[in-house]
Formats: C-alpha cells, sequence, structure tokens
C-alpha cells in the first residue's frame, strides 16, 4: 500500500515505523496529532511530493518512479542525500560503534573474537567515511555548481574544463565495494563469529547492520538511477549551450 | 568455539550437573543429551542424538554395548571411572577421566582431547573448500595479489581468479579483509603472520 498525501502522518509510521528516521531527516519531528502528510509537510515547509516519493521507495522496494523522481531539482535531492549521509556518520555508525564497544568489554566473549570484529569494523567506517566525504565534497557541489550554470551566463572554457575533468560516472564503483564489506560483516556475524551464550548484543548489531544496509542500499539507487542520470543530462546541456552560444 | 554435541550417560545426577559445569565454565557451548538410565543399545542411542562427544560411566552401559561402537571414529568417547576399573574396560573409550581428580586436572584433560580431536577436524566439517581453495585463501589472506599466488602456485591468475570466485561463493565473503578474518577465525592463518 502506497502512502499518499491525505494519509495520517500518525498511521505513515503505524504502518512502517522504519520510515521514522526518513521522516526524521527532512527535520520533521513526532507529535503528529490527527494532521495528515500534506498538512504537516506544509507546516515543515517541506515539498510533499518529493517527501512522498522518498517514503514511497523506502517503504516499498518495488515502487521506484524514475520519471517522476527525475523531474525534481537535483539541489532538492542533493539536500536529501546529504542528511541521509549525516544519519549514517552522525548515528547509526555511532550506535553501532557503541554495541561494539560493549563487546569489547563483555568477557564472555573471547577478546580474540571481539577485537577481530571490532578491527573488521573500522576499516567498514574508514571506507564508508572517505566515500561519503568524497561525495560531500566533490560530487554534491558539482552537482550544485552545474545547476547554477544552467541558469546563469557562463563562462564556457571554465564549464567545458570542469565537466572534462569531473564525470559523475567514476564514482559508480565505490558504492560496489562499501556494499561489499557490509556484506561480509553481516556474514561473519551471522555464520563464522563463534557465538556466546548470550547473542543478544550480536543480535542488535545485526539488526542496526541490516537496518543500515536497507537505507544504504535506497541511497544508492537514488545515486545511481536519479542522480547520475540528472547530472549527465545537466552537463550534457551545458555541452550544447555552450556549443551553441 | 565450535557447539558440541554431548551423550551423556550416567546415573549420578550430580556427576552430570558437575561435568556441565565445568564445559560451561571452559566457555564451551554444548548441547547435552542426558540419559540416566542403563543403556542396552549404545548404537541406537548414538544414530539418534549425532554426538561429538559421549561421556559414559561404564557401569551405565551393558558390557557388550562397548564393544559394538568401534566402527565410528568420528565420536569420542570419554569414560568416567568411579575408583578401579579393569583394564580391558579402560581401553576401550578415548580417553578415561578420573571424577574424583580435581578441578584443573579435569579442565586440561577435556581441553586438549577437543582441541586435538574435534578442533583439527573443524575446518573439513565447518566449510566445504577444498584443498586447493584453503591454499589460495590463505595466500590472499596474506595480502597477495592474484598474480603472486599464480606464480607461487605455477597456475594462470585467471585460475586464481576462478578459485576466487568459487571461494566467495561457497563463504558468502567477497572482500580480502573480510577473508582474512575467516581465516584467522578458522586457524588458516595466524593474526600474527598478517
Amino acid at each position: 500500500m502506497l502512502i499518499n498525501k491525505d494519509m495520517k502522518m500518525a498511521d505513515v509510521i503505524h504502518l512502517d515505523h522504519h520510515l521514522l528516521h526518513v521522516i526524521n531527516r527532512f527535520n520533521i519531528q513526532l507529535g503528529f496529532e490527527d494532521k495528515t502528510v500534506e498538512t504537516v509537510c506544509k507546516e515543515y515547509q517541506v515539498n510533499t511530493d518529493f517527501f512522498l516519493e522518498i517514503v514511497n521507495t523506502y517503504h516499498d522496494p518495488s515502487y521506484f518512479p524514475l520519471k517522476n523522481l527525475q523531474r525534481f531539482k537535483p539541489t532538492l535531492l542533493v539536500d536529501y542525500l546529504q542528511k541521509t549521509h549525516h544519519y549514517y556518520l552522525g548515528i547509526k555508525i555511532p550506535e553501532i560503534e557503541q554495541f561494539i564497544n560493549q563487546l569489547l568489554l563483555n568477557n564472555k566473549i573471547e577478546p580474540v573474537h571481539s577485537k577481530l570484529l571490532a578491527d573488521f569494523f573500522q576499516s567498514y567506517k574508514t571506507e564508508l567515511t572517505t566515500h561519503i566525504t568524497k561525495e560531500e565534497q566533490r560530487v554534491y557541489p558539482y552537482v550544485k555548481r552545474l545547476e547554477g550554470y544552467l541558469t546563469q551566463s557562463i563562462d564556457k572554457e571554465l564549464i567545458t574544463k570542469e565537466i572534462k575533468d569531473y564525470s559523475i560516472q567514476e564514482y559508480e564503483q565505490e558504492h560496489d565495494d562499501v556494499e561489499a564489506k557490509l556484506y561480509d560483516l553481516k556474514n561473519i556475524i551471522i555464520k563464522y563469529l563463534p557465538s556466546p551464550t548470550d547473542s543478544s548484543l550480536f543480535n542488535k548489531i545485526l539488526h542496526d547492520l541490516f537496518e543500515l544496509e536497507r537505507d544504504l542500499n535506497n541511497h544508492g539507487r537514488f545515486e545511481n538511477l536519479i542522480l547520475v542520470p540528472i547530472v549527465e543530462k545537466m552537463e550534457k546541456d551545458l555541452l550544447q549551450k555552450i556549443k551553441k552560444s | 568455539m565450535r557447539r558440541l554435541t554431548i551423550l551423556m550417560i550416567e546415573q549420578s545426577f550430580i556427576i552430570r550437573e558437575g561435568i556441565k559445569t565445568l564445559l560451561s565454565q571452559m566457555n564451551q557451548p554444548f548441547t547435552m543429551e542426558e540419559i540416566d538410565w542403563v543403556v542396552a543399545d549404545l548404537p541406537k542411542l548414538l544414530r539418534k542424538t549425532k554426538p561429538n562427544l559421549v561421556f559414559i560411566n561404564p557401569v551405565s552401559v551393558v558390557p557388550n554395548a562397548l564393544l559394538s561402537r568401534t566402527n565410528d571414529h568420528k565420536i569420542l568417547f570419554i569414560g568416567m571411572i568411579h575408583g578401579e576399573t579393569e583394564l580391558n574396560i579402560i581401553s576401550k573409550f578415548d580417553i578415561c577421566l578420573d571424577v574424583y581428580s580435581d578441578k584443573q586436572t579435569l579442565s586440561k584433560q577435556i581441553e586438549e582431547l577437543i582441541e586435538k580431536n574435534i578442533g583439527s577436524s573443524k575446518e573439513k566439517q565447518n566449510s566445504n573448500l577444498s584443498e586447493r581453495e584453503t591454499n589460495i585463501l590463505k595466500l590472499v589472506a596474506l595480502g597477495l595479489t592474484n598474480n603472486d599466488i599464480g606464480e607461487k602456485l605455477f597456475i594462470s591468475s585467471q585460475t586464481v581468479m576462478t578459485h576466487r570466485k568459487n571461494i566467495t561463493r561457497k563463504l558468502g565473503i567477497k572482500t580480502v579483509s573480510g577473508l582474512t578474518v575467516y581465516a584467522i577465525l578458522h586457524k588458516i592463518i595466524k593474526a600474527e603472520e598478517l
């Protein structure tokens, strides 16, 4: 069942509580009373259509309306993606880290094993952070600049050089590597780490990893299927604009 | 540590509990089937419970039962001896524990037994990697490239790739650092070797 603008926001959460942190990314906070999605969005000055597309792709992985999504302004998308980055590095990763620290202190678990897991997680974190930093510092500003160029008078040489120097395609590959590490991390815990008599800590870590993975997959889809094509189109349009002028 | 399935044939409640406590304190995960009557058909019981380890008080099985167990090499038989026992009964077991020995001696004996017999067969049972694949996994974990490995083993790097794909498929681990963790956990390499 897809979420629409006339549903009560409270019912949306009852329907799929995994959406809570997605909704928070729009700076929307709890305490909805009986307000509809549309009313809440207006209150928080959020683009309702964009909000709906985002929560629906998240709620139903088979729902991915390319055409609808590609008509939104790139900056809108970039702002949202940046918020998800903040969620990963500012909330989710520290949360998992806390559990892993508890694991290191737990004397029922072989220290060698918790250390292996902690080290592996650290290397995953480093990779994810590097990847995110690169996007924040290079990709997103680039997207925003391109959007700017389309509406203002332009410096031909500067833009041609910029587009040549940087092509959006190059970062698609990196997503795969970050994903593979997360996959391994899960399997190491599920299949290979000898489980302690009480596995509740492991369960918590796994829960978080699965949630993070789901979010990252959604995030990656947005980048590869929407952001990349939008940027490619902008690059093409700009180069054409230059040719004509 | 791997979880052991244990069959415990011992009429004494106190001794059964004692062994359980000992194993727990050794951090050895296990599930235990407890038998508190005299066993007549040991092979049937073994088929039913499929244990790795069997603790037996010799007086809790009918004497012939112990004779018919020899064909199963995967199961370890531990005799729990109370006082004087005939040599031909002791010889039926892989190891005998004197129930009156102190805690340290007992846990050391059990630990050694598990490590020597079950620890070594662990890789074979846990992963279905072939010997070649295990070798390649080891070299990957040590940080060698496909080319290095190919040269070392006199095979093409293409063949190394194929092996690596199979390893990843079998283990469900894709990255080099993930394979390294697996290799350490399964004692294919030592952490100090890295």
